[in-house]
């Protein structure tokens, strides 16, 4: 048994050793990935990044994924599986900020990176890459306010109450109506990022004939803009996400003028970056890291060339069309569809 | 000798498929020691309360479809009783979650009996009642749990009298999960209750002849069953420190580990140490698949036809035995 525990002691002192030499020069790293939610296309896109950046960098040998639908206690199972497994790096999303920290702080103690993307964890020493929710709010708002030559009705269609990433946007979007002394929130509703949902308050609202100039949409797009092509009523500015449909509708509807911001899944590339960097030794000071949208317009060149250039037909239409993040992703169209990790 | 094995040779069966992984994943993994025993346990623990409830309910003859959403009752009545009270007031917490749990079981059984449609059907409709119950109770995840209660679930067993290196390697969690199952199934197996459960699940028309109340054997299953979910429920609240309303994969899971445990589907035979182990072998092969970096839409495939490998090898020796 004595025996036994110095194997125990001689292994984690070997497994420290080690992951200090590779730190030092030689990059050859085994990623660890941990996701709860499978057959979404946003987390899909989320995986696929992860392997191809993985992949794009040259510097990762393994990915080990865990990949299923589970709850928070599944979740740990396979957080503390990829401890098992030696990994360097774990990049999660993590199924709740709370419900982790345990396993999390294992991983650190066992001298592993945690990177979580998409969501916070609380716990001590775990990195976060996220979206910018605050700025992904801000920067469609500021758009639809300009376009609206900064004074207006507009309907305001938020995502699920309580949810972190609503509170986030709803900062950004009050931010920018601070700056905009002239435009009023007619009316203000949660569509649960629900789409059947979101087109019902839409007609409803339309129904009334409350006249309104610019609809905010928390990603909830292409139904809003069905819904008024189905009432009949001319269209009005509309802000939505880089949804594929959306997306789709900024080129081809008739007198639609509007602007996608964009919310990549491919954060889970940016996370195999971040973790990569950690691991090399390049933390960076602020254990937040969040990730910066873009806006494409339709009604500037520039917004309509990126627009064009996003588009991809053999892209899963159920993708977000914003495949990679630049200064973070470094792998190709080809690549992230492929969908193929280092050894595959 | 040869009787003992005859007896329980499915368990000793099972074992020896659990030796084997865990040499495997020994073999993939050299630094596999006491660490990855406990995660083998903690992880097994929420799957472990849950094989439990579903044998006993299907050594009674039945099913009970609402396990998974049963847990999630009792796991976040557990975190929002527990959030913000003091560690003294987590003891009534932890009472009255297992009340609760006994509560569910029992209005599960009596459902059943009194209305008289099929256990499948009210335990099915009970899968969404829970589940709606859980959404009400707290609608997002949250509560608390108190830390003594989470500490008896994490890291080895340290006893005064016995040292270090005799009991690093035996996880908390895994005590946990077979004293609270013991004393609970032990006693009830050699009484009254525990023959009536086995003889309405062999033939409930005997049972009747035999002056068994089956109605109320029926209900008292339910509750043995709720009581377990309740166990699954806290354990889960133990293992995250917090309450989950959406219930987990614990339905498929138990009716799984189940059928491997050598219990048999149509009741009255089988125990819960077979199940048990079963719960285990399951949570190896996670572990083994993780360690060998397998495609992860692979590895529920893999997972499945292990399964029904199993089961059917051991259909095809136990019909062999039969006709020897």
């Amino acid at each position: 048994m004595k025996r036994l525990t110095q194997t125990v002691a001689a292994g984690a002192v070997i497994a420290s050793l080690s992951a200090a030499a590779f730190a030092a020069g030689h990059a050859s790293y085994t990623i660890g990935v941990s996701n709860t939610v499978q057959g979404n296309g946003w987390r899909e896109q989320m995986i696929c990044a992860m392997n191809a950046q993985a992949l794009a960098s040259g510097d990762v040998a393994e990915m080990i994924i865990a990949h299923r639908n589970t709850d928070t206690a599944g979740q740990l199972e396979d957080i503390r599986n990829l401890i098992e497994a030696d990994v360097d790096a774990i990049v999660l999303n993590p199924s709740n900020p709370d419900g982790l920290n345990d396993a999390i702080e294992d991983a650190i103690a066992a001298g592993i990176v945690v990177v979580a993307v998409d969501a916070g964890v609380t716990a001590e020493g775990a990195y976060i890459l996220s979206n910018n929710q605050e700025e992904y709010a801000y920067l469609g708002a500021r758009w639809l306010f300009e376009q609206l030559g900064g004074e207006g009705d507009v309907v305001y269609m938020r995502g699920i109450a309580g949810v972190s990433a609503d509170t986030d946007r709803d900062n950004g979007f009050q931010r920018a109506l601070a700056e905009f002394p002239n435009i009023t929130v007619v009316h203000e509703v949660f569509t649960g990022w629900q789409q059947d949902q979101g087109k019902q308050q839409m007609l409803d609202f339309l129904a009334t004939g409350i006249p309104f100039d610019g609809v905010w949409t928390s990603g909830i797009d292409n139904v809003i803009v069905d819904a008024f092509l189905e009432s009949d009523v001319p269209l009005v500015p509309i802000v939505g996400a880089d949804n594929a449909g959306f997306v789709q509708m900024l080129t081809e509807v008739e007198g639609l003028e509007g602007a996608a911001v964009t919310n990549p899944g491919s954060v889970g590339g940016a996370g195999v970056t971040l973790a990569l960097q950690i691991l090399e030794g390049n933390a960076p000071d602020d254990p937040l890291v969040l990730v910066d949208p873009a806006l494409w317009d339709n009604t500037t060149d520039d917004g309509r060339a990126q627009i064009t250039s996003a588009q991809n037909p053999n892209l899963d239409p159920e993708w977000p069309v914003s495949v990679s993040i630049d200064g973070w992703t470094t792998y190709s169209m080809d690549q992230i569809i492929a969908c193929e990790g280092p050894g595959e | 000798m040869t009787g003992f094995l005859k007896k329980h040779g499915w368990t000793l069966g099972l074992l020896a498929i659990l030796l084997t992984l865990l040499i495997a994943i020994r073999v993939v993994q050299p630094n596999f020691g006491a660490s990855g025993l406990e995660s083998l346990a903690r992880a097994a623990l929420p799957f472990a309360f849950a094989t439990a409830a579903m044998a006993v309910v299907v050594i009674a003859g039945g099913i009970d479809l609402s396990v998974a959403s049963m847990m999630a009752v009792t796991g976040v009545t557990a975190a929002v009783l527990m959030d913000n009270a003091t560690e003294g007031q987590a003891v009534f917490a932890v009472i009255a979650v297992l009340l609760v749990g006994i509560a569910m079981g029992a209005i599960n059984g009596a459902l059943i009996v009194l209305t008289k449609v099929p256990d499948i059907v009210v335990t099915l409709a009970m899968l969404f009642v829970w589940e709606g119950v859980a959404l009400l109770i707290l609608s997002t995840p949250g509560g608390g749990a108190a830390d003594w209660l989470r500490s008896i679930i994490a890291g080895p067993v340290s006893l005064p009298f016995l040292p270090e290196a005799w009991t690093f390697w035996l996880p908390n969690a895994f005590i946990f999960m077979a004293v609270a199952i013991a004393v609970i199934w032990l006693p009830l197996r050699r009484s009254k209750l525990g023959l009536s459960i086995y003889a309405i699940g062999s033939d409930d028309t005997a049972a009747f002849r035999s002056g068994i109340a089956i109605g109320r054997t029926r209900v008292a299953a339910y509750a043995v069953a709720g009581l377990f979910c309740a166990l699954g429920g806290l354990s889960l609240t133990m293992g995250t420190g917090i309450g989950e309303p959406v219930p987990g994969p614990y339905l498929m899971a138990s009716v799984a580990a189940v059928v491997l445990g050598g219990v048999v589907l149509g009741g009255g035979r089988g125990g819960l140490l077979g199940p048990i182990i079963a719960v285990f072998i399951l949570r190896a092969i996670r572990l083994l698949l993780t360690l060998m970096a397998v495609d992860p839409n692979v590895t529920t495939i893999v997972e499945g036809t292990i399964m029904v490998v199993v089961v059917m090898l051991g259909a095809i020796l136990m019909m062999r035995e039969r006709r020897s």
